[in-house]
Order: structure tokens, then sequence, then C-alpha cells
């Protein structure tokens, strides 16, 4: 029997969701070898007897929550997609406590209607069974975890940093220009498209891990002018670190169904 | 070994030739950068600029690559080896790079052979590009000697007016053959002339002008750096200077003597095929000597700094008799966290005197 995935939003710009229909020349392929059952971008039907959840957003709002926890209940596995599902991402910007105006701008004197909690990636509320993180989350990525589901493989994030990525493209490394890119603390697996661009890394994909954090730190109080402190404040704008500096916690290893 | 004077447009026309029925590969301008890339005729190509950001190894052994496709039939298994083999003139090396294939030669040319490195390696034809001065603040070749080669090329282009107070009129490329393919291209085109008298001077000046071109930077002799390596495995350099360390593996990447790769298999969503992907691997990356079962055998950084470090000044010259660190510079200069290879070496030279003085 095809496995029955869903597709679901909570606090985003369900930007990740579009990507799965994105993947255009693969979908009627996808399509074979899955029955998708609930999927508010690309279809009308509504079931809940659910194998895969794919989720994207962060939990943002006391409605989140609730929805967050009967998808935990309705499906074996779990799927976290985006920098909002997995790292809280930018909606984690509200919650600097020098910017108390966020809500005021977005919501006029109507802010008191929308009821708000911190936003939070998906694992500190449920259990996750994996996290495809990036803003947008990488389709390809999306594609290799659904292959890994239907064999029975074993799916993991790649365990290195963006400059690995760097390397093997070629690209010029932007510190030789005098910027400061998160390549070296970010985890790999968006073939480095910014730094391709000319465009630093911003960690939309997440710390690689607490130890390139540590390492960061050092690099910087020892080696540079710029303060390690303007580097934290550019991992927190997915928040891939969170306000007290530390990694959020690292992205779930598993994906088996 | 034959050897004629060009000028330059004799040059640009040999390169011409040799890429005749190959494809050209040379340093191509980007900005302020070069990269070895594909180009259709020598005068695109910039001879002067700075040498590549990278080396020509992702030429030989590229970052990733299919080795072999595999399906599955009903009742059979069916594999396919992938070869992708261009006959290429890959053009401008310069003589570090030229050690570096050769270490690349040496390991995946020793049994059991890779056929695909081979296969690609005997299709090209390699003009080298000898160096007069250092390339860059980093380069340390000329405390390793790598900043000269005798073999491992089939041409090599010599500037010999860059020793002399010349302008453009007076350009002279001394271009020397250390291959049949390489004579047999001098004399097929018989593109400029023999080496004469004055030539034999500019040679020498050349030669003069070279010798006193390169600072050394390492603080003890080459060939004592396997011993000071070796001796330096406690010391603490290694915890203080890996703290810094991100473990992004940049170092190795960049380095023409790195050759380590892992290999993966891709399946297709149905699970009937697939194919079987070699990338780029590198001992300073977290989960390099991470083996089943869970176990780290270096798991943490200062682990991986020395171990890094111990095959370039060490392990790798003892086991094959070649240099294992070319002294080109890129993984200094490609490390965001600023460790740089030539001052670990030389602070464990330091170590020792002080070491030794001590004892005496």
């Amino acid at each position: 029997m095809k496995p029955r995935i869903a597709v679901f939003s909570l606090t985003s710009c369900e930007g990740c969701s579009l990507a799965i229909l994105e993947l255009e020349d693969q979908l009627l392929e996808i399509l074979g070898a899955v029955d998708i059952v609930n999927f508010r971008e690309g279809m009308t039907e509504r079931s809940w007897d659910i194998d895969v959840a794919f989720v994207d957003g962060a939990v943002s709002t006391p409605h989140d929550e609730e929805e967050i926890r009967r998808i935990r209940e309705r499906c074996r596995t779990l799927v976290a997609i985006g920098a909002c599902a997995c790292l809280g991402g930018v909606n984690t910007l509200k919650h600097d406590p020098a910017r108390p105006d966020y809500r005021r701008v977005v919501y006029g004197d109507r802010a008191d209607w929308f009821p708000t909690t911190r936003a939070r990636p998906l694992s500190a509320v449920v259990k996750v069974d994996a996290e495809l993180p990036g803003c947008p989350m990488v389709k390809e990525e999306f594609l290799e975890l659904v292959r890994c589901l239907l064999n029975g493989r074993e799916f993991r994030l790649p365990p290195n940093p963006v400059c690995t990525e760097c390397k093997k493209l070629g690209n010029p490394c932007l510190y030789e220009r005098g910027e400061i890119c998160l390549g070296p603390l970010t985890r790999a697996g968006c073939r480095a498209i910014c730094p391709s661009f000319g465009s630093v890394c911003e960690a939309c994909r997440g710390l690689v891990d607490g130890e390139a954090l540590r390492a960061g730190r050092e690099a910087f109080n020892t080696q540079y002018v710029v303060p390690w402190e303007e580097v934290v404040a550019r991992l927190r704008l997915y928040g891939a670190v969170s306000e007290n500096a530390e990694p959020v916690a690292a992205p779930a290893a598993g994906g088996g169904s | 070994m034959s050897a004629r004077i060009l000028n330059r447009d004799e040059l640009l026309r040999l390169i011409d030739e040799a890429a005749r029925d190959r494809r050209l590969i040379g340093p191509v301008r980007h900005g302020e950068h070069t990269f070895y890339e594909p180009a259709d005729r020598a005068a695109e190509l910039d001879l002067e600029g700075p040498p590549c950001v990278y080396s020509p190894k992702a030429h030989f052994f590229p970052p990733e690559e299919t080795l072999l496709t595999f399906e599955r039939k009903s009742r059979s298994f069916v594999t396919r080896t992938v070869r992708h083999e261009t006959p290429t003139a890959l053009v401008a090396v310069r003589p570090c790079e030229i050690h570096g294939i050769r270490l690349l030669d040496h390991v995946f040319g020793a049994a059991p052979a890779d056929e695909g490195y081979l296969a690609r390696r005997r299709a090209t034809f390699i003009i080298a590009l000898d160096c007069i001065h250092p390339c860059r603040d980093e380069a340390f070749c000329g405390d390793l000697g790598t900043n000269t080669a005798h073999l491992g090329f089939d041409l090599m282009i010599r500037r010999l007016s860059d020793a002399e107070e010349g302008s453009r009129e007076a350009e002279r490329f001394e271009l020397i053959s250390a291959t049949e393919d390489g004579a047999s291209l001098l004399s097929r085109t018989r593109l400029g002339r023999t080496v004469d008298r004055a030539d034999l001077d500019a040679v020498r000046a050349y030669e003069r002008s070279k010798a006193s071109a390169f600072p050394r930077r390492l603080s003890c002799e080459a060939d004592r750096l396997p011993e000071v390596a070796q001796r330096g495995y406690a010391s603490a350099v290694w915890e203080r200077t890996a703290a810094r360390c991100y473990s992004c593996g940049s170092c190795n990447l960049v380095c023409p003597t790195c050759y380590c790769f892992n290999l993966r298999d891709e399946v297709s969503l149905d699970g009937k095929s697939g194919a079987r992907v070699r990338e780029w691997d590198g001992c300073q990356l977290r989960e390099f000597a991470l083996v089943a079962g869970g176990h780290n055998f270096r798991a943490a950084p200062a682990e991986r700094l020395r171990h890094r470090v111990m095959r370039k000044a060490s392990w790798i010259a003892q086991r094959t008799g070649l240099p294992g660190c070319v002294g080109c510079g890129r993984c200094d200069r490609a490390c965001t966290a600023k460790i740089s290879l030539v001052e670990i070496l030389n602070t464990l030279a330091r170590e020792q005197d002080h070491d030794h003085a001590g004892h005496s």
C-alpha cells in the first residue's frame, strides 16, 4: 500500500509547502509512489488518516500548538520542513526584547486581537522524526527523504558546513572580500546557494553543530575586529541560536517510518 | 628533453595547437581571481594573472562524480561503470600544482589502480608555467623546493623576459619538454627557434633571479619537517590552535595533495535503480573518522588538526617519497579562523629548539 502523505502549515509563508509543488519534473513520479491525502496548498480533500506528515511554520500561537499536537497524534512520522518548523525561523525575531514595537507595526491598535506565544520549532512542542531545514527547504532534500522513506533507508542531513559546498563548487571565499559569511557555522545541503550568487550565508539551515559555534567564538575573539556578538546577532535571523547564543537543538537524526 | 624559444604570439599558437584535438582548460579571469576553466582559444587565458584560486585537482579528481549506475532487473542486478574522460590540454599549471598531481598519480595509480583517474590523467596534455617569484604571501614552496618541477608535465613555459627589464616586444618564452608528447609538439609545430647563446644567458639570469626571489618562511630545513612534526606529537599547539577550528574542511578541499573521498549510493524513488557517487571528503570534517557503531577515532578538533599536519609534514612523504605538502599556502588562505600550517610548523620547531637548549 502506498504511504499516505499530508502537508500542513503553521505560522509561516507556506513557501516550503509550495516548494513541494515546485518539484514539477518529479511530481508525477512522487504521486505514483505515495498518496497525498491532505495538502491545503495543493488540493481540497482533507483526510486525517496519515502515515507521514510534513509541516512547515513555527509554533507561534496557541492555535499552532493545538494544531501540531493534533497532527502528531494522527501521523506515524512527523517531518518538520523549513527554517520556521526546524528553528523557529524569522518568527523568532519578535522575541527581541529591544523591539516591542514589532506587533504594533504589523497589527496597529488591533495587536491584542491576535494572541501570540514565543515562536518555537516543532521539536520544542512535539516529537519530530526528521527535519529538512532551510528558507525555503531544499526541495531536492525533500525528494531524497521521500526516497529514503520509500526504500527503508536512513535519511541524514549533511554533517558538514556550507564551506564544503563552496569548495566543491569552486566559489571564491567571501571572507577574502572582507565579508562575514556564516557558512563555516551552517549546515550544508543548500549547494551554497547564497555564496554562489555572491551573498553571505545567513544560516537559514541552522548550525552545523555546537562545536562550530564554540570555535567561531574563539576565532572571532582572537582573530577578528568584528565582535562575536555581531555574528551571534546574524545567527538569530532564522533562529539558529537562541537569545543567549545557545545552539537551537540539533535536528533530529533519523527519518525512518 | 628539448627546448625552444618562442615569442608571445608563437606561444599562443603553440597552446592552440596543443588544444586542436583537445578541450582547452587554463586560467580564466573573473574579477580579481582566476580559475582553471574551459576556454576556446589561448588568447582567452590569463597567463599573467595570479595563480588560480583552486588547484587543477578537480580536473583529475572531480568534487563529485558518478562511478557506476545500477539497476535491479527481475532476477538480476546490473551495474555499469561510468567513465568521463575528455582529451584535454591543461595550461599554466604551476610547479607546486605539478607536485600535487604527481602525488595524486602515485595514490590513484597504486594497486588497485583507479582506472577512471588514470584514464583522465592519460587524456590530459599538461603545459606547466614556471614561477620566477612567489605568487602570494602564504606560499612557502621555496622552502620545500616545490617551486620548481622537472617532470610531471609535457611542456613547461618559462618567461625568460621576467628576469629582464624588458618591454613587451622583448617578451621571450622558453618551452621545455619533459615527455615524448611534449617534444613532438615542439618539433612538429616548429614554432619559434632553437636556443642560442644569448638565450642561454637569459636562462641563467632567470635561474639566478628565481633562486633569490623566494623568501624562507619555515624556520627549519624542509628535510627536518617529518622529524619536527613527529616530535611535536604531544605539543600544546594542537589544543591551543584547534580551539578556533570550525572543522569546516576547507583546508582539505583546497589542498592539491588531499585525495580522500566518500562514497554514497543514490537510489531511485521505486528502489529499482541508482548510482554510486564519489565525493571529496576531508580529515578535518567531524565525521571523517566515524565508524559503524558510533566510534569516532578523531572526535576532538585537536586530534584532527594534528592528523592533517602529520600527514602533510611527515606521513605522506614517508610513505610515498613525494612531498605531502607543496607549499602553495591555499590551506592558510582558505582558513577563516586564520590557522596557519607554517605557523604551526614553526611553533613546533621553536618548542623543540627550546627543549634542546634546556637539556644541554
